[in-house]
């Protein structure tokens, strides 16, 4: 296993590598609080030792086996901070720093035991994915509330900082992962006002900056149950779409047009015979029955 | 920039969904100077067309809209095969701002070919309308890709495009870095498996990685091409793998509809929830099993009183000022020729060229009803409330408007069949036309049923229309069941948003149809025509003794199975030019009896003959022009002919089973 600080290091390209790439030594220095000189040193070390492409004038990106690293350490961290609140009941702001130490001291034993003992959990309390064990990690479509447009239907999906205080203020909010919001209007002086979880709620630029949305569409995981094929949809009824289950030779068109598993989809016509008629990803969809008889949805799934 | 006097060429493509007004776009930048053409080996259309600027030569490809670079139709695979062979220096990729969500998909696949590509988001003024706002510059910094706004039928915005084509051909390769989708490690890694059981050479033109993707999106042309490049124990390698992991299809259209998401939450404003558009107002009653229904009929009757109302005279008109005024003119000055020359001149070329004349102004107006129907997005909604008659056929709803136009004339049904998307369908629309009476075979049947049953005349016309309909469904599922083999598709279409008709963009296509007919049916025509003649006039210009009527009283004895004598049959074997021909060689068949066609008719024709006469004449072959569009349409003679001769047979049985019982019932 890699030293604690280089761990760190790799810890912290990784999920500047998201927005930045390559991540600038700067940008480092003020992650880990460090001198500059500092972390120009340590990333020639860890360049000798092939876990990072360096250029002194760019920055540094991982190679594979910096990524291989850097991946089993958010794994140790995220499964601890789940650990923290889920079993030990921890409030989330305050299991970053207590994972930061734990993680550097966790054997494969102890990793196993965990990801046992929470089950089947996927994110972190903060939201971001848990890398499985071979390090495959389920990257979620994600952008920062500040980025997005009014009237979407967004779902909260993580919190981009640690910060203690920072997230103490955004459960005083109500915006826990998984809390569906929309922009109700942007202000010039990047506040937004927002539809939280049927209220309504002001928030600055800042915190507007680390919310990390996606649409609210891909935001199904458990919430729904008991499926029916989509020719049996009522007109002016909704529902996401589960699977895609048409044969081979239309297939390709199905999925082009948007009937992808999670896609919502608008019964806008189905008398009991004949096509239907629907809108999936904004468009009116004419289907033949036969097809619509084959694509399986959550109804009323609620957005 | 420095001023440089050489000429330089940048070839550009326009790729884009269907309905987004890639035409517009097309048809703006370049003008008339374009040029229409099939695409190697294929009965699609290939437009380019030349922009000049400054010192900068810009060829544009349009290239046929897709939803997708699967091949999941001939159009998908001509563009896809375009942008990864053709290597075009720029491609810009036409979006419809009111269905962003849809269209970004495809920009989803090129980011991942097309290292120089361009958005023109196109119809922003209709997204407004819809209640969206789009932030074209937000757009374009997520994806790392210029964005042009545009409103094409405002001719807004393509100054701009064009400068950024010049601009983006310019700039220094590897000076942007597109960002690409992020699959996942997981999906990734499967494509990567993919990809090491592949070489280069397998995969050329193709690259690598991309033929991977495609092997796992389930492209069925890819698949086929690698199973016949690939040694063999490779492949069942490959295949197996394919096969386990056949979700990966699914996943990766996921993924690209996720990243889509993320994009649009970032550009577009949504309108409020319970806002209902324009478009999906009218939808209610356009799509309605039963006012939809009433509205298309509606819409259906106008074209068809346009078409007689100012089609028709118009045509009249031609025939009596051009023909007549042209066989008068003939006669007349060259009365010291020959007098098969002055035929020659008269009733060779000048009828050859007067059938071709005369189609143009019922053409016309099929031509421009039917490029306005698709412009405004009509013929969408007319498949839709159509779709449940059809399957009886083995057809969906696509197919209904093309067979309805037939009602007017074969020819421009023939060519509307385009609209359909799976080959199948579409060749067996095609084949299932001419069984359709057009106006020129109600018009023979008019005359002659009105000429000999007096007031039962109206009956029996109808009894004729619906027993012809009636065979088209009985041909139609023997065709579906028996001849061409294959799955019926399933409908699968999107409805475009309502919009005001482009005139111009009309036009254009109108004035193109017309010259692919005159091009391409018209040389068929005319030779027909001429050969026709020929046999009227050898040996001694006297019809009744030519090869033509030797002709018909050879088939005389099939004839008389069906009631016909031989002036009959020529008349019915005339009507091979043009259906209406039939009355006219009647006449100059039955001239020398004096008296009118009725009372000719009277003299030698019993009520079972004529029956069996007008039966023919609806199932008889397609006329020539017909013929000539079902050429262009399948890309060879065996269809045009399979039609011909299966027309042959069944208009011959179909006479001869109608005299026989009419005979036997006492008629």
């Amino acid at each position: 296993m890699e030293s604690e600080r280089t761990q760190e290091y790799l810890e912290a390209i990784y999920k500047r590598q998201r927005t930045e790439k390559p991540v600038a030594t700067s940008t480092l220095a003020e992650d880990l609080k460090v001198s500059p000189p500092a972390v120009t040193d340590m990333l020639r070390s860890l360049e000798s030792r092939g876990l990072i492409d360096y250029k002194a004038s760019k920055g540094a990106i991982l190679t594979g086996r910096g990524r291989e690293q850097a991946v089993a350490v958010i794994r140790r961290h995220r499964l601890w901070e789940r650990f923290l609140t889920d079993v030990l009941g921890m409030k989330w702001d305050k299991v970053h720093e207590e994972a930061c130490k734990l993680e550097h001291v966790t054997s494969p034993e102890i990793e196993d035991g965990l990801s046992q003992v929470l089950g089947n959990v996927n994110t972190c309390p903060h939201g971001h994915s848990i890398p499985d064990k071979s390090g495959n990690i389920k990257e979620k479509g994600m952008s920062p509330l500040s980025k997005c447009q009014a009237g979407q239907p967004l779902c909260v999906s993580a919190i981009d900082r640690e910060a203690p205080a920072l997230l103490r203020k955004i459960e005083k909010l109500g915006l826990r992962p998984g809390i569906p919001v929309s922009i109700i209007k942007k202000n010039k002086d990047g506040t937004m006002d927002l539809e939280a979880g049927g209220k309504k709620i002001s928030i600055n630029g800042e915190m507007a900056g680390v919310l990390l949305v996606s649409p609210a569409t891909r935001a199904k995981e458990g919430a729904v149950t008991g499926e029916i094929p989509l020719s049996k949809l009522a007109s002016g009824h909704s529902g996401i779409i589960r699977t895609c289950g048409s044969g081979r030779s239309s297939l390709g068109r199905c999925l082009s047009l948007g009937f992808t598993p999670g896609s919502m989809v608008k019964m806008m016509e189905n008398f009991s015979s004949g096509p239907v008629l629907v809108k999936v990803h904004d468009t009116e969809v004419a289907l033949g029955r036969g097809l619509a008889e084959k694509i399986t949805v959550y109804p009323n799934a609620k957005i | 920039m420095i001023e440089k006097t050489e000429e330089k060429s940048i070839v550009v493509a326009l790729a884009g969904a269907p309905n987004v007004g890639k035409s517009t776009v097309f048809n703006l930048l370049t003008g008339l100077s374009q040029h229409v053409g099939n695409w190697p080996g294929k009965t699609i259309e290939q437009k380019t067309g030349i922009l000049r600027r400054g010192n900068w030569t810009i060829n544009i490809v349009d290239l046929p809209g897709t939803y997708s670079l699967t091949a999941n139709s001939a159009e998908e695979q001509i563009a896809r095969d375009y942008l990864v062979k053709g290597n075009p220096d720029v491609v810009v990729a036409v979006l419809n701002a009111a269905s962003l969500e849809r269209n970004l998909y495809l920009v989803a696949e090129l980011i991942e070919l097309s290292p120089r590509l361009i958005i023109a988001l196109n119809m922003i003024d209709v997204a407004h309308h819809q209640g969206m706002k789009i932030n074209p510059e937000a757009l374009a910094s997520t994806l790392n890709v210029p964005v042009i706004p545009v409103i094409a039928n405002k001719n807004k915005g393509l100054k701009e495009l064009v400068e950024q084509i010049v601009l983006e051909y310019d700039r220094p390769p590897g000076s942007r870095e597109v960002k690409h989708i992020e699959y996942g490690s997981e999906i990734k890694d499967t494509i990567d498996h993919v990809a090491d059981l592949l070489t280069p050479e397998i995969t050329d033109p193709y690259p690598q990685h991309w033929t991977a993707m495609k092997l796992l999106e389930g492209d069925e042309q890819i698949n086929k091409l690698i199973r016949m490049r690939c040694p063999v124990d490779r492949w069942q390698i490959l295949d197996d793998y394919l096969g386990e992991n056949e979700s990966a299809a699914v996943d990766i259209a996921t993924l690209r509809f996720e990243w889509v998401e993320k994009m649009v939450a970032v550009a577009q404003e949504k309108p409020h929830i319970g806002w209902v558009s324009f478009s999906e107002r009218i939808d209610r009653a356009a799509t309605h099993p039963i006012v939809g229904l009433l509205i298309l009929v509606g819409i259906l009757g106008l074209i068809f009183w346009l078409v007689y109302s100012l089609g028709i005279p118009i045509q009249k008109f031609l025939e009596v000022n051009l023909i007549e005024k042209g066989r008068a003119l003939v006669f007349g000055n060259l009365s010291f020729m020959p007098l098969w020359f002055q035929s020659f001149w008269a009733d060779g070329i000048l009828s050859g060229v007067g059938t071709v004349l005369t189609f143009i102004p019922i053409l016309f107006f099929f031509f421009a009803a039917w490029a306005a129907m698709e412009d405004i997005g009509y013929t969408a909604r007319a498949a839709f409330v159509t779709d449940r008659f059809m399957h009886l056929l083995g057809l969906h709803g696509k197919s209904c408007l093309p067979l309805v136009l037939g009602f007017g004339c074969n020819v421009p049904a023939v060519l509307g069949t385009r609209i359909i998307d799976s080959p199948r369908a579409r060749l067996l629309t095609i084949l299932l036309t001419p069984l359709v009476p057009c106006s020129g075979r109600m018009a023979v049947i008019a005359i002659v049923a009105a000429a000999f049953f007096g007031s039962q005349a109206v009956l029996v016309c109808i009894g004729i229309i619906i027993f012809s309909l009636l065979m088209l469904v009985l041909i139609g599922i023997i065709l579906n069941r028996f001849i061409i083999r294959g799955e019926s598709s399933a409908l699968i279409m999107e409805l475009p948003l309502y919009h005001v008709p482009d005139a111009r963009l009309i036009g254009i296509v109108t004035w193109q149809s017309i010259l692919a007919f005159i091009k391409r049916a018209g040389t068929i025509i005319l030779a027909v025509s001429l050969v026709v003649w020929l046999l009227g006039i050898i040996p001694n210009s006297n019809i009744n003794d030519s090869i033509l009527s030797q002709f018909g009283k050879m088939i005389e004895p099939a004839g008389r199975l069906m009631g016909l004598n031989w002036q009959m049959m020529v008349a019915l074997l005339t009507s091979f030019i043009a259906k209406e021909n039939t009355i006219a060689t009647l006449g100059v068949l039955l001239g020398g009896n004096g008296g009118d066609l009725s009372q000719q008719l009277k003299q030698i024709m019993t009520p079972a003959a004529v029956l069996s006469f007008l039966v023919f004449q609806v199932l008889f072959i397609p006329c020539v022009a017909t013929v000539a569009a079902i050429k262009q349409e399948t890309g060879g003679w065996r269809w045009p002919l399979f039609s011909v001769a299966f027309q042959l047979i069944l208009s011959f049985a179909g006479a001869i089973l109608i005299y026989q019982i009419a005979r036997l019932t006492g008629f």
